[in-house]
């Protein structure tokens, strides 16, 4: 188990950051941590890496109590912080080294230049680089001691879309040689393309907690069926299967349903009785990005139906 | 191990930092040699000219270039987020407390160096019967300044409050202790105050030795001060130090340390 938390809380003065968190993250894979503005996120792996004393509640990191044993977690751990500046009248390859030194085991920093795509970069001042190399260098600075458990705060935030990609294939890579990653975004479709298990964050509180697949199947979004067709078309058999016409004009339908299968399913039969061509036809499913509009929208949102076996958690708020 | 690699690396980084950058090269080593010919203009008439002024001007450069060299140099890093990246690496307050300190104390020898040097070249400067006892006495005075320095650099919560709280204590250091001004051009009550200043008894040191003609063994009660002050201060540091400042620094702790450093001084002035 990397990270086990039990009704973590905590407030700054009057604020509550974090209401009542429990969380449990294990060993190996990308975890995405989604939320608003104020949702908790920063907080949350600011007490995991030992910067903020939790109020309530406990919480162990890789064994070991942060707010207690802060120095010898940080040797297993590699943090990423949001808005940190690099020390930049160094090189990349002087600021690797120097963070080496701070750990009892480090790998050489040539490696680490090569993993994070620096290597013609290393006798660079940081102050040079560009900002997805800065932020490269930010990820570089927390493998540098090749811990078990990397926590990154927003690291592609700002980006562009190349240098998004690159910092996506060195995270996916850190997941093949078995590392937990845990790391927050604003970034819906980066959460859904790397992440193997997604939380939301709302208020201070975890609301949704699985796949994203689980996530985007227990959404209360409906599917949105797209049509073209060429001949008379009447859509009364569809609407008797639940599907809602949202708009006609001329040979384009398109209509919104909940269970998408039985109206595709009707509308082969319409097509055939009626003796129309379909000339086009796309279908826009609920997308993880419904799913957490749903959960961050509506905060009091409780305890939605969850299909099957589903592993996908969607908790009450407490408060 | 990696407490001793990662603090010399952390010195090892500040210095190459501060080498780099053009403005502290400038104010760091550049401005005290500008303050060295306008000593010799303004004190040229005096009897005993700048042999008499050495001293003070001695105690000017290492008080400004420790103390204000360290102080803005913590405030900055903590302002841009540095000093936080550390803190989730296990270095502790105590390597970036040093490592900054051996920073100062470096570029502070380099200054004073370059300083004595021109003065000696060029400004026929006597030092006295031995240079060496001038660099033992400039090392005290450096080893009590760093770590007021380090306090500030922690007290003083950004950039925009840095310079003011730090003028607030350089310009009494500076012209109380009589290294700006000869000591006997103050009331007498100022100059019962200067006793409790630090650079005060660097001053007195430098003079015995540079002026005076005496040897180190009669400096003693300077040099505690100035051993005790700073072995006082930098233990404070640790009570002080705050990785970012947001962190509170505690109205007990501050008291502490001003509390601690006043009685020392306090002690001394009425000793002597």
């Amino acid at each position: 188990m990397s990270i086990r938390t039990r009704s973590l809380t905590k407030t700054y003065g009057t604020t509550e950051a974090l209401r009542g968190v429990d969380l449990d993250i294990e060993s190996g894979g990308i975890i995405g941590l989604l939320g608003p503005n104020g949702a908790g996120k920063t907080t949350l792996v600011e007490v995991f890496e030992g910067l903020r004393t939790p109020t309530a509640g406990e919480v162990s990191v890789m064994g070991f109590d942060p707010s207690l044993e802060s120095v010898a977690l940080r040797q297993h751990i590699g943090a990423q912080l949001q808005a940190t500046h690099i020390p930049d009248g160094l090189t990349a390859f002087e600021v690797l080294r120097l963070f080496a030194s701070f750990y009892e085991r480090s790998v050489p920093v040539e490696d680490v230049l090569e993993r994070v795509n620096l290597n013609g970069k290393a006798r660079e001042l940081a102050r040079n680089l560009s900002g997805g190399q800065k932020q490269r260098l930010a990820i570089g600075m927390a493998l540098i001691h090749d811990p078990a458990l990397l926590i990154f705060d927003e690291p592609t935030a700002g980006l562009d879309p190349a240098a998004r990609r690159q910092l996506h294939e060195i995270i996916l890579n850190l997941k093949e040689r078995g590392r937990t990653i845990l790391f927050t975004t604003h970034y819906i479709e980066e959460a859904e393309r790397l992440c193997e298990r997604v939380v939301i964050l709302n208020r201070g509180q975890v609301v949704a907690d699985g796949t994203p697949l689980e996530l985007v199947r227990s959404s209360e979004g409906k599917s949105t069926i797209f049509i073209d067709v060429d001949g008379p078309f009447d859509p009364a058999p569809l609407l008797a299967v639940g599907a809602l016409e949202q708009e006609r004009r001329g040979a384009h339908y398109r209509f919104s349903a909940i269970d998408s299968t039985a109206v595709i399913v009707a509308l082969g039969e319409v097509l055939r009785s009626q003796g129309v061509t379909l000339t086009d036809m796309h279908m826009h499913r609920p997308t993880l990005e419904d799913f957490y509009l749903e959960m961050v929208d509506d905060p009091e949102v409780a305890d939605l139906a969850v299909g099957g076996e589903s592993e996908v958690a969607v908790r009450k708020p407490v408060a | 191990m990696s407490a001793i690699r990662g603090t010399l690396e952390l010195s090892r980084a500040y210095l190459l930092k501060t080498m780099r950058s053009r403005s502290a090269l400038i104010w760091t080593l550049l401005f005290p040699q500008v303050w060295l010919f306008m000593f010799a203009l303004i004190f040229r008439n005096m009897p005993d000219g700048m042999n008499a002024r050495m001293p003070g001007l001695f105690t000017i450069t290492a008080f400004s270039g420790a103390f204000f060299g360290v102080a803005y140099s913590l405030v900055t890093e903590r302002e841009q987020g540095i000093l936080r990246r550390i803190w989730v690496t296990p270095a502790t307050a105590t390597m970036v407390v040093i490592g900054n300190a051996v920073r100062s104390l470096v570029m502070v020898a380099a200054s004073l160096f370059m300083q004595g040097f021109l003065a000696r070249m060029v400004l026929g400067v006597n030092f006295g019967p031995a240079v060496w006892q001038v660099a033992v006495v400039l090392v005290f005075g450096v080893w009590a300044f760093v770590p007021l320095g380090l306090i500030m650099g922690s007290a003083a919560k950004d950039m925009r409050s840095a310079p003011a709280i730090s003028n607030l204590i350089f310009f009494p250091m500076v012209f109380m202790s009589g290294a700006a001004l000869p000591l006997d051009m103050l009331p007498g009550w100022l100059q019962g105050f200067g006793r409790m200043l630090p650079t005060t008894y660097l001053v007195q040191a430098l003079e015995g030795v540079m002026v005076r003609g005496e040897g180190l063994s009669q400096q003693g009660l300077p040099l505690a001060v100035m051993l005790t002050s700073g072995f006082i201060a930098f233990g404070f540091n640790s009570l002080l130090f705050r990785w970012e400042s947001t962190q509170p620094l505690g109205a007990k702790r501050v008291g502490t340390a001003l509390a601690g450093l006043t009685l020392l001084y306090a002690i001394v002035a009425l000793v002597t």
